[in-house]
This record gives C-alpha cells, sequence and structure tokens, in this order.
C-alpha cells in the first residue's frame, strides 16, 4: 500500500461552522496516473485537496503520499507534493524569480540548484522577460503560468493543480494541458480537478466523481459514464448533478 | 547547509525582504519618527526642563524611545506581514512547506524583530551624535532589549494571526499599544504623577520595560531590576508557548 501515490482513507472534514464538506472519502492514486477529480461547486474537492497540502486539517481520517503520513508527521509527504492553487495567491512583495527561489527554498533546495530550476522553469513557462518584475503586474494568465512552474519547483512527485485552467484563454489553456501531459508521461503523479469533462475525460487515466463530501463513482471515464447508465462524462456528470435534461444527446437539430 | 538550516533562513529572509523593499517607509518613517520625538521633546522642550533625578532631560528621555522604536516596529511589521499574507493567500505557500509551526513562527517573529534592531541601532547612533548618552549597564541593557523586541515581536505574530481586518491591527496598535508606551513613563518619571495615576503607571507593563532600558543606559530606574527582568522573561516565553501552539493548532492559518 505504501507504492501508492495518495492514499486517502475514510478522511473527514467538518468546519468550525457545522458544514461537513468531507464525509469519509477513500481514495487511491497509483504512482506515475493523471487522476481527475471531479464534481459540482462546493462538493468537496478543495477541502480534499487543502487536508492533503496541509492547508485544511481533517476532522478523522489518514492520508498518505508515497507512504509518507501527511497529517502528524507530515514533513516528507509535503516534500512530495506541489500544489497550484484555484485562487491565484502569489506574493506581492516579490519578484516573478523571487516567487520561485524563495519556494523553493522553503522546501529546502540549495541556492545553485535554485538559481538553476528558476532559469529552466521561467523559459519553459515563457515568463524569462518577467523574471525581475513584481508579480503583482503579471496579467492573469502569467500569474497562472507562474504558479504552475512555482508548484513544480521543488520537483514534487505528486502534483495536484486545482481547476488550473479556470478563467485563462484558450491558447493558454492548450499549453498548460501540454505540459502536464508532458510532465506526466515524464513520472510524475497528477491530481487535477477541473470543470472541463471532455478534457478530463481526453487527459486522466481514471477519474473520481465527489458529491456532497462523498466519492460516488471512481473509474476510466467509460467506467464512472457506465456507473451512471450513460455513455458519456458529461452525461454522467449531468446525472449526478440532476440535470439529465441539459444532455446534448437531448438536444433537438434544427434543419 | 541542511534543508532544514535553507527553509528556515529563506522564511526569515521573505520577511526581511519585504521590509527592506519597502524601507522608506518601513525603516525610514520610524527614524525620522523617533528623531523628531529626540528634537521636540529633548532639545527643544528639554532646555526648559530641569534634571530628572540628576538627569539631563534629553538623555532620561532617549532610551524610552530607543524601546519605543524597537518595540513598535517589532509590533507593527509582523502583524503587517501575517495580515497582508493571510489576505493574499501567499501564506499557503509556506504553509503547506514542510516547515514546522515553530519555524514558521520563529521566522515571522524575527522578521519584526530585525526591523525593530535596526530601527533601534540606527536611533542610538543618531542619538549618539547629539548627546553624549551613556551605557551604564550594558548587561541588563542587551538583554532588556532583546526580550522587549521579542516580546513586542510575538505581540505583533499573535495580533497578526488573530485579525481579520486592518482595523484589528490598527485598533491593537493605536488605541492599545501606543497608549500603553506613551503612559509608561517614555517622557516623564512616573514618581512626578499624582495619585492615582502615580499607583496606576505601576500595573502597565511597558512601565518596566521602560525603566529596564533605561537603566541598563544611565544607570537609573524606578522599580526593581532583578523582578522586572524576571516579569519580562515569563511574559515573552507565555506569549511565545501561546503562539507555538496557536502555529501548532493552525489558528486562523489553516482551515
Amino acid at each position: 500500500m505504501s507504492d501508492l501515490a495518495l492514499h486517502i482513507t475514510e478522511l473527514a472534514k467538518r468546519y468550525p461552522t457545522g458544514v461537513e464538506a468531507l464525509r469519509g472519502v477513500s481514495l487511491q492514486v497509483e504512482p506515475g496516473e493523471l487522476f481527475g477529480l471531479l464534481g459540482p461547486n462546493g462538493a468537496g474537492k478543495s477541502t480534499l485537496i487543502h487536508c492533503t497540502t496541509g492547508l485544511a486539517q481533517p476532522t478523522a481520517g489518514s492520508i498518505r503520499v508515497f507512504g509518507h503520513d501527511a497529517i502528524d508527521h507530515y514533513a516528507d509527504a509535503r516534500q512530495a507534493v506541489g500544489l497550484a492553487p484555484q485562487e491565484p495567491n502569489l506574493d506581492w512583495f516579490l519578484t516573478v524569480a523571487e516567487t520561485l527561489d524563495y519556494h523553493a527554498g522553503y522546501f529546502g533546495m540549495p541556492k545553485r540548484e535554485r538559481r538553476e530550476r528558476t532559469d529552466e522553469l521561467l523559459e519553459t513557462f515563457s515568463l524569462t522577460e518577467k523574471r525581475d518584475e513584481r508579480t503583482r503586474t503579471l496579467s492573469g494568465g502569467m500569474k497562472r503560468r507562474l504558479i504552475l512552474a512555482r508548484a513544480m519547483m521543488h520537483r514534487p512527485r505528486l502534483l495536484i493543480l486545482d481547476e488550473p485552467t479556470a478563467g485563462v484563454d484558450v491558447e493558454l489553456r492548450l499549453e498548460l494541458w501540454h505540459y502536464v501531459q508532458k510532465i506526466n508521461q515524464e513520472g510524475t503523479t497528477i491530481l487535477l480537478t477541473t470543470h472541463y469533462l471532455e478534457e478530463a475525460e481526453q487527459l486522466c487515466d481514471r477519474i473520481a466523481f465527489i458529491a456532497e463530501g462523498r466519492i460516488v463513482a471512481e473509474g476510466t471515464s467509460a467506467e464512472v459514464a457506465a456507473r451512471f447508465d450513460v455513455s458519456s462524462l458529461e452525461d454522467a456528470y449531468l446525472a449526478l448533478v440532476g440535470r439529465k435534461e441539459l444532455s446534448r444527446s437531448h438536444v433537438e437539430v434544427v434543419p | 547547509m541542511s534543508a532544514a538550516q535553507i527553509r528556515f533562513a529563506t522564511l526569515w529572509r521573505r520577511e526581511v525582504n519585504r521590509f527592506m523593499k519597502i524601507k522608506k517607509q518601513t525603516i525610514g518613517a520610524p527614524l525620522l519618527e523617533t528623531f523628531l520625538y529626540i528634537s521636540v521633546f529633548g532639545a527643544a522642550l528639554g532646555s526648559r526642563i530641569d534634571k530628572l533625578h540628576g538627569i539631563d532631560y534629553v538623555v532620561f528621555v532617549i532610551p524610552g524611545l530607543i524601546m519605543m522604536a524597537w518595540s513598535i516596529n517589532a509590533f507593527t511589521n509582523n502583524s503587517s506581514s501575517i495580515l497582508q499574507q493571510k489576505f493574499q493567500g501567499a501564506i499557503q505557500d509556506q504553509l503547506s512547506s514542510p516547515a514546522s509551526p515553530l519555524e514558521l513562527l520563529l521566522a515571522f517573529s524575527l522578521g519584526g524583530f530585525m526591523r525593530g534592531l535596526i530601527v533601534a541601532l540606527l536611533t542610538f547612533t543618531a542619538a549618539s551624535f547629539l548627546v553624549d548618552l551613556p551605557v551604564d549597564h550594558v548587561l541588563v541593557l542587551i538583554p532588556s532589549l532583546f526580550l522587549v523586541g521579542f516580546f513586542f515581536s510575538q505581540l505583533g505574530v499573535l495580533i497578526g494571526v488573530r485579525a481579520e481586518q486592518f482595523d484589528d491591527v490598527a485598533f491593537a496598535q493605536t488605541f492599545v499599544l501606543q497608549p500603553l508606551i506613551f503612559l509608561g513613563g517614555v517622557f516623564y518619571s512616573a514618581s512626578l504623577l499624582p495619585e492615582p495615576f502615580q499607583t496606576l503607571t505601576h500595573f502597565n507593563p511597558i512601565f518596566y520595560m521602560i525603566n529596564l532600558v533605561r537603566y541598563g543606559f544611565v544607570g537609573f530606574s524606578e522599580v526593581s531590576i532583578a523582578l522586572s527582568l524576571l516579569a519580562l522573561t515569563a511574559a515573552t516565553a507565555a506569549l511565545f508557548a501561546v503562539n507555538l501552539r496557536l502555529f501548532g493548532d493552525g489558528y486562523k492559518l489553516r482551515a
């Protein structure tokens, strides 16, 4: 079991307000997988991610990352995880290059390696010309690129992407997906949340649907669709949220 | 350097880098403010005030001003830095790293400590050019100043963590901290006050801090040095323990 990239068992999270965001979630992600976690807003996706990365404290259950406990003795688990959060959370006081350098420093990377890795990722994400600019001056698309570069900076074995393409233009979205596929092929395990179902269907090896804090379906996109007696992931999603009438198969073609 | 040392150095560097990037505001402005206090209360008014307990008025005032500079800057820096990072969400980058609560707390604390130290050192240097400022008890002065700096650094962290809006920080500074400092005897001797104000002053913890620092410089104190040092050490340790508990619990930092 310790070979799993992510092993979540009976994870529960109740906020002080009384909201139960996670109700006994169990999930297993194999090393090298590109795993999609899908569900409507408020289903518990971000809470699950926050529990895995230490930004939220679970009420019950366990999380292991490559065999390391991610809750109580979390140092090795966090070292293995890179997070690109849904909301841009860049430090306004830092420049683009400093953002990457400081992040790697928080993960204990030596100075020389930080410098080389910074140059490499700035080049990869077309940010070299912006390296000395403060992060608050960047466009939305550049901020997204920088957030992904930052998540990659310490060479995580498990990369968590929480809606990485929300609000970005088509060109950048495709660019980001290409990069995600590339690093996945190079061996990085990826846990992805997105509202772009077609892309999730194309990109992800396996998918889990989460609703009201519970995993309600899991498997390949075909298996998840079959679980809802439909033929596509989109229809399965519509069945999940109780909006089957919106299915494209119901749309009449106007002659 | 080990990974843990790199991590801590980076966390601390980020805090120092923040205030050095806006040094006109964080170093220049408080330095000017202290210089104006020395000019007005020391040189202008001081020339018309007789000696206090056998000490020139300007020399009597300067130790309190140095303590005030260190304490306010340590407090302001840490409370603002933490609250700003919470607002931006940038603090997630540190919180999701392998850093322990102790490493995070120390790094946040030492940022303000350093800023206070720089302003206090510059104030001392400038004051030394203006007046003949003695240092009578260096073995009391140095630990006293360091304890005062660390106490207010901790207080700044506590307020920053608890605060949900900038008003909370401003309230603590304007309506609690500054009155306590001003009424703690920076500009006067408590023995000159009529009752009940003289007695009330002895309930102000900052009164003891000012006396410790003043004793270190000019050898005069209105309170027991040993008892004050002991109380300050205990208060600083207690505040540190409270903060460490809050960081361990993730209070208002993690969901």
